[in-house]
């Protein structure tokens, strides 16, 4: 199967689930192919974790999913080393982190120490428990869903955890006609339950090769740096893009490059998802008395900074 | 290069060059010349990136404050000087300019400030042609306008460099690198160098075409004069004696058939005199009668009647450039037939002097076409020759107590024969028993003739002439003594003499009934005079190059322009009389036709050509205007780098964008080409596709690794084309 039949293959296969987000799903598999991981926040009930579960069951691999509770404790993550009596020796019982999709739904609902087991699993692809490391299998890729709607009993996510999702995405209510097609569907079986695999491991490892391969100009490289540097320079950001934001700015734009049948990026590529893969990266000066900021308004923040840098001709 | 420091040189040398025009204009005092050279070597040296000067002087950092407080001190001084010292605003306001232009070089920090120092510059270089018609402003200028085209070139790239907004970091100049180098590189110095040689060229087509000034418009008109001796009412005996040593140029004389005549020397004639009181020579006759104009600023200056019946009149034409004496005398060869010049009336004395009615005030050129007197074969050999009652009256005057000359004279002649033999033996007795010396200072003395001839046995042309005359006179020859100049001094590169001050020259005129008035010369050739240094044929040359300017521009008027437009009527004519013949004459070869017709385009006017090319260049220069755009395209798609046909998309998509913007849709520079796209398919929904077709070729061509083939690139250029024919609707 060829790289844009691979691709278009799996954005259809969601999208029978996920209806009407063909915009949405084409950024989780840029994500999917960036190596990166998905943070999704959005309000209860509008497929949240239905997007995560048909990723999974689109891809032959295996999956994984955490619901995220106060009581959840870091070892209910990344697993435990029991005595075995037959072996006279501690073993080490992975936990669901050992998957290829982790679903980790509901992420701030639980403690920081939960929440930060999750860190070294997503920065380095491995699991170090009992001084021993535990490498995760390829592709590795943690989705993990919030709520910003509610705030009693949650513990918003760290900022050094935030760097280390590549994007964050919100799905939004479906137009009224794909609701309709929505409800219209039988109801015996889960929609995503129904998906079958179209793309294996393999075929998912070769794709995110593939990203490593598309060519940036160098002009584009200057603009990334100058959207970057514009972050960082704004008034309006009292915190601006790490350079991890950058790097993964610059692999989210080649993903899309391959997502779109090119190897080569555009400034388009970079324009168009600076706001998603950098505005939970930042820090507003002003947040309106809230507790934590609001996605809607970083994006808009991030997106008039990058209205002001110009592109290169 | 880097352009950054590129601009800055070519800043600095722009304010030099129209600081040494001020200073060869010698309008500024040593004082203030000095310290603002020394300014201007070190701006040099700075701008050129001396690195250690540049630490110096990013070392010293004064306060504005202080830069402004000096500038306000330089007003006042520029004040005292109007009030008290030069009383002169042109020479007060150069001061002000120059110690302006070396105030803002000490402190070129902001672009603000490079604007400061053109604006000085030109007026630098203005006041300067002001001041000036002299040969050396022409490198100047041409200098001043080459560096002022590097330094505009240079001002636009760099500003388009520092538009690009704050929030990108210097080191990301991802909007301008791919497209212009950003050094000083072997195309851009060629293509420089090109515009302004271009410009030049244009600037002298429209130089021939328009009439100017003859003159510097602010010209110091006093104490220019050159003072001559010798041309007027009256001549003392030791006044030409003084001037002998002075290298001044007085005119320069162009002699358009030159084989006619030698080069060693040729004579200048003044005025003639004809009384001699023992001291000075006078004119008896001071009346002057105005010659008749004989066409349109030619004067017919030859005495009624008196032309020669025999033998070939053998005439000379002489251009002569008359430098601005204080005299109204003009010089030409004897004897002047036909005058040429423009002024409006010009008198003859009895004796053949030309006069203006005033001394000119500026330099004026001439033409005279004169007739070389020669003696009648019969009049060599004739033994006794009658003159009529008029000349004897005039020409035969001695003073009293002239004995001793006469009895000399006697003896002298004694072996000739003829009137004409005893003249030469006079002439050779004259010039082989006295020594030629300038040493000899007889105003003071009564009988300056007879010390001359008795006592010192030394002098010069003066001494000759008058003992000449005074012993032809003694023996009943009738002769008189002339004053001019005598020319030497050949220009071999130019083809004219130069006359200088110390060519003034008194000599004969001996009378024959037939032939008229002959010129003889009894001073020996003055062989000790100037020793000629290695470097006098380039200084001549330098000198021809003077004078073709001074004609060629200085002296370009309108009748000139005039003449131009007869040539172009006349070679209209010819061209359509031609052309009818050749028309009407299928049967004539062309090959003949077309050589007459080359034939006649050879005998144009020269300075039709002039014309014809001016119109040429106007014209192509209005179709360039009007057809900007398209040659614009044409240039784009001509110079097309082919061997980087990264650039070369680049730049078609930049052309694109232009063509889109006159048509009312402009492109932010935050937008992407794809987002551009989309919003050209919305505003302006015809040019959308190829609009769209054109950033897809650009986005591969551009960002991808595989480069545009010339297939692909020559498609983008179809688009264009395509483009370029639309109209946006809405407008």
């Amino acid at each position: 199967m060829s790289s844009a039949h691979a691709i278009r293959a799996i954005q259809d296969n969601i999208a029978l689930v996920i209806k009407g987000k063909t915009h949405v799903i084409e950024r989780v598999v840029v994500c999917l192919l960036a190596r990166g991981h998905l943070l999704l926040e959005d309000v209860p009930g509008v497929g949240k974790t239905t997007l995560a579960h048909s990723l999974a069951r689109s891809l032959d691999c295996s999956f994984k999913r955490i619901q995220f509770t106060s009581d959840l404790l870091p070892s209910d993550i990344v697993g435990i080393s029991m005595f075995n009596r037959q072996k006279q020796g501690f073993e080490f019982i992975p936990g669901p982190i050992f998957a290829n999709v982790v679903l980790a739904d509901e992420i701030n609902r639980t403690t920081p120490k939960t929440q930060s087991s999750l860190l070294e699993a997503m920065s380095e692809a491995q699991i170090s428990v009992d001084n021993q490391t535990h490498p995760l299998e390829q592709p590795f890729m943690v989705i993990a869903t919030q709520n910003p709607a509610e705030y009693h009993g949650t513990f918003p996510l760290p900022e050094s955890q935030l760097d280390r999702f590549l994007m964050r995405l919100c799905i939004g209510y479906p137009a009224l006609e794909e609701e309709r097609k929505v409800l219209d569907r039988p109801h015996s079986l889960h929609p995503a339950e129904m998906l079958e695999a179209v793309l294996s491991a393999h075929e998912v490892l070769a794709l995110q090769a593939q990203v490593d391969q598309v060519h940036m100009e160098e002009s584009l490289t200057d603009y990334l740096l100058a959207i970057v540097q514009a972050t960082r320079q704004s008034e309006l950001l009292s915190l601006g893009v790490s350079t991890r934001g950058a790097l993964g700015l610059s692999k989210a734009a080649r993903a899309l490059a391959v997502v779109r049948g090119r190897d080569y990026c555009l400034p388009d590529d970079i324009k168009e998802l600076a706001p998603i893969v950098l505005s939970h990266r930042v820090m507003l000066n002003r947040t309106h008395g809230m507790r934590t900021q609001s996605f809607e308004q970083a994006e808009r923040m991030v997106l008039d900074i990058v209205e002001t840098v110009p592109v290169p001709v | 290069m880097p352009f950054d420091r590129a601009f800055a040189l070519s800043s600095v040398l722009l304010a030099a060059t129209a600081f040494s025009g001020l200073v060869l204009a010698q309008s500024v005092p040593l004082w203030l010349a000095l310290p603002t050279a020394s300014i201007l070597i070190i701006s040099l040296f700075h701008a050129g990136g001396l690195l250690f000067l540049r630490r110096a002087i990013a070392q010293i950092t004064v306060s504005t404050t202080l830069w402004n407080i000096l500038l306000i001190g330089a007003f006042v001084i520029l004040l005292i000087d109007l009030t008290v010292v030069s009383r002169d605003l042109l020479s007060a306001g150069i001061h002000f300019l120059v110690v302006l232009l070396s105030i803002k070089l000490l402190t070129l920090q902001q672009r603000r400030d490079y604007r400061h120092l053109y604006a000085i510059s030109l007026m630098a270089i203005l006041a300067s042609a002001a001041l000036t018609t002299e040969a050396w402003y022409v490198p100047v200028f041409l200098l001043y306008l080459l560096t002022a085209v590097w330094t505009l070139l240079l001002y636009h790239l760099t500003q388009a460099k520092s538009e690009v907004p704050a929030v990108i970091a210097p080191s990301s100049t991802a909007v301008c690198h791919t497209i212009f180098p950003s050094r000083v590189t072997h195309g851009f110095f060629w293509l420089t160098n090109g515009i302004a040689i271009l410009a030049i060229t244009l600037t002298l087509v429209i130089f021939f075409l328009i009439p100017r000034i003859g003159a510097g418009v602010l010209q110091k008109t006093t104490g220019q004069a050159v003072r001559t001796t010798g041309f007027s009412d009256r001549v003392d005996l030791g006044t030409i004696g003084s001037v002998k040593q002075d290298p001044q140029v007085v005119m320069r004389v162009e002699l358009p058939d030159q084989s006619a005549v030698g080069k060693d020397h040729f004579y200048l004639r003044g005025l003639a005199y004809d009384q001699y009181n023992g001291q000075s020579w006078s004119h008896s006759g001071t009346s002057r009668r105005s010659l008749n104009l004989v066409a349109d600023g030619t004067f017919l200056a030859r005495p009624f009647g008196h032309r020669p019946s025999d033998g070939l009149p053998e005439t000379i034409r002489q251009d002569i450039l008359l430098e601005t004496l204080d005299t109204a005398v003009l010089f030409a060869a004897p004897f002047a037939e036909l005058v040429s010049g423009e002024f409006s009336a010009l008198q003859a004395d009895a004796m053949g002097g030309l006069h203006l009615l005033s001394p000119p005030s500026s330099r004026i050129r001439y033409s005279v076409t004169s007739h070389i007197p020669q003696i009648a074969a019969g009049e060599r050999t004739a033994s006794i020759l009658a003159y009529p009652d008029s000349i004897r009256a005039h020409y035969l005057q001695v003073p009293p107590g002239t004995q001793q000359v006469a009895d000399l004279a006697h003896r002298v002649i004694q072996q000739g024969a003829t009137p004409f033999d005893q003249t030469l033996a006079i002439q050779q007795h004259l010039l082989e028993n006295y020594r030629y010396s300038l040493e000899s200072a007889t105003v003071t003395l009564d009988h300056p003739l007879e010390e001359f001839l008795f006592t010192r046995k030394t002098g010069y042309c003066e001494h000759y002439a008058t003992a000449m005359v005074v012993m032809l006179r003694t023996v009943g020859i009738p002769a008189r003594l002339v004053t001019g100049f005598l020319a030497t001094e050949w220009n071999e590169y130019g083809g004219y003499f130069t006359v200088r001050q110390r060519d003034a020259h008194a000599w004969v005129e001996v009378y024959f009934p037939h032939s008229g008035w002959i010129t003889m010369d009894p001073t020996p050739t003055n062989n000790a005079g100037f020793a000629t240094s290695r470097w006098e044929p380039l200084s001549r040359l330098a000198e021809s190059v003077w004078l073709q300017w001074d004609r060629l521009f200085v002296h370009y008027s309108a009748k000139d322009q005039l003449a131009v437009v007869h040539g172009v009527r006349e070679g209209s004519d010819v061209v359509r009389e031609r052309t009818g013949r050749w028309v009407s004459s299928f049967t004539v070869p062309i090959r003949q036709a077309l050589g007459r017709l080359l034939h006649k385009v050879r005998m144009f006017h020269p300075g039709m050509w002039g014309l014809v090319m001016g119109v040429i260049v106007v014209g192509l220069s209005s179709l360039l205007l009007i057809l900007r755009d398209r040659i614009g395209f044409w240039a784009t798609t001509y110079f097309l780098s082919t061997s980087h046909p990264q650039i070369a998309i680049a730049q078609l998509y930049t052309r694109m964008l232009r063509i889109v913007e006159q048509q009312g849709v402009n492109k932010p520079p935050t937008a992407t080409a794809s987002e551009f796209a989309r919003l050209v398919e919305r505003e302006w929904k015809s040019a959308g596709p190829l609009v769209a077709e054109v950033t897809a070729l650009y986005h591969q061509g551009r960002f991808s690794r595989t480069p545009l083939t010339p297939s692909d690139l020559s498609r983008a250029m179809e688009q264009l084309g395509r483009l370029q024919s639309l109209t946006h609707p809405a407008r």
